[in-house]
């Protein structure tokens, strides 16, 4: 069923359009209390989910989905982190998706990196190839289970890409994994930058 | 406002962050909202209207014309000698700019159209006024691989039926927009959703499902009408019986490259994976009331590209389907791609219609325009392939398998034809079909069942520096062969109209709506809609006067640009 297209003309485009999504909802309702188990996540991946240590993800502002599912593969072993794994074990499901809606409405500090425009001029052009916007929406703000990575750090970035290539990381259903194999190191740096710099 | 579970209340929150663009402040979700004028007209089909609807050159109550799915509007007051004077009547905004692939239906004057995030609008066909606007309550979990389209609604009665992306299906007071009930259809956890307008049939609303790519087990429903109670279901994969015959070839009778005793061998260990097979159905069934047969076409199997987790035919994926009406049991089907791993799923409508056997007699076919560039045309009563057309886009290296580096092949992976209805002018003995080329290569990765998430086990991959772009063809019924092919700058999505007036409507992704010769693919008009015409036309008459209409809200899954009008357009 998928379709896979990508016409690189139309972008640009879409992802000005994405990113002028409003940024309130349509109903205005009380954002959820930060909950109890979200303490122990302060020290790798900030106070308001914004990460401060370049190789963690901040989860401000991703999708709730993304977090709840990631969880779950933590827990259940589909993905394994000396750190993530033993704190996931505890958690139950509702407390997942409270962690998840919470970080989803923290609000995402704009990335201070510096990125270098002839990286990012080529990250785009292995962007498009490798066809990224189609699973992880035009200007990379995630859709349902795929994350945002907009704006992410670009070691983690880097990181989670290598990861995928040396099948480190392989909760991804082999999408990830199978897109990052043919990608090379350069191409790698240059997605990071790419990406990152979509604030 | 009281809140029993505060954490999926908001996960509602977080989820329409996405899907509030230019919402006006005076919308309520799931209710319906009176922005215009009263509706005077009061909507309501007849069994016997949708059994002759094909016919009707007053309205378009079916997505695709009728229950023969052959988008042909009988009318002609807009033909092949005056369609260049065609002008804008209104257009008509909604409130949600994204994709949009709806096919209107209009009745009684009054047209019902869909946006993404299932939106329903009633407008005046012939002013473009309001009449209501209902906003469907999603639900906390959405899943869906393309984009949060929707295709359009059916009627019945005062009733319309719509498929949501949370996976339930809501029958609305066409009146008012009111919801009359709602059903949840599956699990949209387990990758669920509904794109697909639903077909209605005395009483029974039918609906199918995406998920090919999450690990579905696909099927078709039919609901009461009335109620929203299952009536029955029909598996597109069958618990025991979905390896089938071990088919080394395809519908054409080209090697597929299969290694069955490995198959054979690692079916015998696990055949137990029926209920993640995929097998989505996720476009309109056509409706035979003459022989009680509903036919369908069933999509990929899952994972996408990582077969060896699921050996076998992977019956009934890839297939023409056909059921009993009354029943949902199984008459026969026909696979196109046994065990297929480039995702080349059936999924444009079949469409009900007339041509030659290979004998030279005129017999009932039901056609169906696949991804691989082919038109099948079968025996409606049996299932056998009478012929498949010439090919209406370059193939090649036809089948490699997929490797972790990427094998080239063409078509890539959206076809050929992809959901577009195709059209049939039946005088002319021509169908139409809207094709896309798109160089790909095909990767594969070792993946078991990631428990509802995407699941493509490996990666589809355009090539740098290759052009792609789209065809309309026209396939002569009785023969098969392309009678002409106008070659457009981007890959074609949105299905074709084909009209009395000798005419054929089709939209591209840069804005264009065109006008051909039905006979010979000369354009005879064209008009720049602002955004991607990535919907099929339909045409109606109000009064004395044809009016064609045609959605121009871009797409998601060719990233054209995003609109949220419908334009429709008359003769001045």
């Amino acid at each position: 069923m998928i379709l896979r297209l990508f016409l690189p003309a139309a972008a640009a485009l879409a992802a000005s359009l994405v990113l002028s999504l409003p940024s309130a909802p349509a109903v205005a309702q009380t954002p959820p209390a930060k909950p109890p188990q979200a303490e122990i996540c302060d020290a790798c991946h900030g106070p308001n989910g914004n990460a401060v240590i370049p190789e963690n993800p901040s989860l401000a502002g991703q999708t709730w989905r993304y977090i709840y599912i990631e969880l779950k593969d933590f827990s259940e072993g589909r993905r394994t982190d000396p750190v993530m794994t033993p704190i996931s074990k505890v958690l139950s499901r509702d407390e997942m998706i409270a962690l998840g809606n919470w970080y989803a409405a923290q609000k995402r500090a704009t990335n201070q990196f510096k990125a270098d425009s002839a990286k990012v001029d080529a990250g785009r052009k292995v962007s498009d190839a490798v066809l990224c916007p189609m699973c992880h929406g035009g200007g990379f703000v995630g859709q349902n289970e795929v994350p945002r990575v907009a704006g992410q750090n670009p070691e983690y970035i880097r990181k989670q890409l290598q990861d995928f290539k040396a099948k480190r990381r392989t909760n991804d259903a082999g999408n990830m994994t199978s897109v990052a194999h043919t990608l090379s190191d350069d191409d790698i740096e240059n997605l990071s930058h790419y990406v990152a710099n979509l604030n | 406002m009281s809140c029993k579970k505060p954490t999926m209340r908001y996960a509602v929150l977080a989820l329409s962050l996405s899907i509030s663009v230019g919402v006006g402040a005076q919308e309520v979700s799931g209710s319906a909202t009176t922005t215009g004028k009263a509706m005077t007209a009061s909507p309501a089909v007849s069994q016997a209207m949708l059994d002759a609807a094909t016919q009707d050159a007053k309205s378009w109550i079916h997505p695709n014309g009728g229950y023969e799915q052959t988008r042909y509007y009988p009318g002609a007051q807009i033909n092949a000698g005056n369609v260049g004077k065609l002008k804008p009547a209104f257009v008509f905004q909604t409130a949600v700019l994204e994709s949009m692939e709806t096919a209107p239906i209009v009745i009684d004057g009054v047209m019902f159209l869909t946006t993404s995030f299932n939106h329903v609008y009633a407008i005046d066909a012939v002013t473009g006024e309001e009449f209501w606007h209902y906003k469907h309550k999603l639900g906390p979990i959405v899943t869906v691989c393309c984009g949060n389209n929707n295709r359009g609604v059916a009627i019945e009665g005062g009733k319309l039926f719509m498929g949501t992306i949370d996976a339930k299906l809501v029958a609305l007071d066409a009146k008012t927009g009111k919801l009359l009930w709602e059903t949840q259809i599956a699990d949209p956890e387990k990758g669920y959703s509904e794109t697909m307008a639903p077909a209605v049939v005395e009483g029974k609303v039918l609906i199918g499902t995406n998920g090919g790519e999450y690990g579905v087990r696909g099927f078709v429903k039919a609901f009461n009408a009335a109620d929203g109670k299952l009536l029955w279901t029909f598996y597109s994969i069958p618990e025991t019986g979905h390896e089938g015959v071990w088919d080394p070839k395809d519908a054409t009778g080209r090697d597929m490259h299969r290694d069955i005793a490995a198959e054979k061998a690692a079916f015998a260990k696990d055949s137990s994976f029926f209920q993640t097979l995929g097998g989505g159905v996720w476009m309109t069934p056509a409706i035979d009331k003459k022989t009680r047969t509903v036919f369908f076409v069933a999509g990929n199997p899952s994972p996408d590209l990582y077969g060896a987790i699921r050996p076998g035919d992977n019956l009934y994926t890839n297939s023409m389907v056909a059921v009993d009406l009354d029943k949902g049991t199984y008459k026969w089907h026909f696979q196109y791609i046994a065990h297929d791993v480039w995702d080349l799923d059936a999924v444009s409508p079949p469409i009900l219609t007339q041509a030659k056997d290979k004998s030279g007699k005129m017999v009932d076919v039901v056609i169906h325009g696949g991804k691989t560039g082919h038109i099948y045309v079968h025996e409606r009563n049996t299932g056998k392939l009478i012929r498949f057309s010439d090919a209406m886009i370059p193939q090649e290296n036809m089948w490699v398998l997929p490797t972790k580096t990427g094998a080239r092949m063409l078509p890539g992976a959206n076809g050929g034809v992809e959901w577009s209805p195709m059209a049939v002018n039946a005088k002319a003995r021509l169908a139409y079909a809207a094709n896309l080329h798109q160089p790909m290569t095909y990767h594969v990765e070792e993946s078991p069942y990631p428990g509802g998430k995407l699941w493509l086990g490996g990666a589809f991959k355009t090539i740098p520096g290759e052009e792609q772009w789209g065809r309309l063809v026209a396939v002569n019924l009785d023969t098969g062969k392309v009678v002409w092919g106008v070659k457009t700058p981007q890959p074609l999505i949105g299905g074709v109209l084909a009209t009395a007036g000798n005419l054929v409507f089709n939209g591209e992704a840069n804005g264009w709506f065109k006008a051909f010769d039905a006979m010979n693919g000369k354009e005879l008009w064209k008009y720049n809609c602002g955004a991607g015409v990535n919907a099929p036309a339909v045409s109606y008459m109000v009064g004395n006067k044809q009016y064609v209409a045609v959605a121009a809200g871009g797409n998601n899954q060719i990233d054209a640009k995003r609109g949220n009008s419908v334009f429709v357009f008359a003769l001045p």
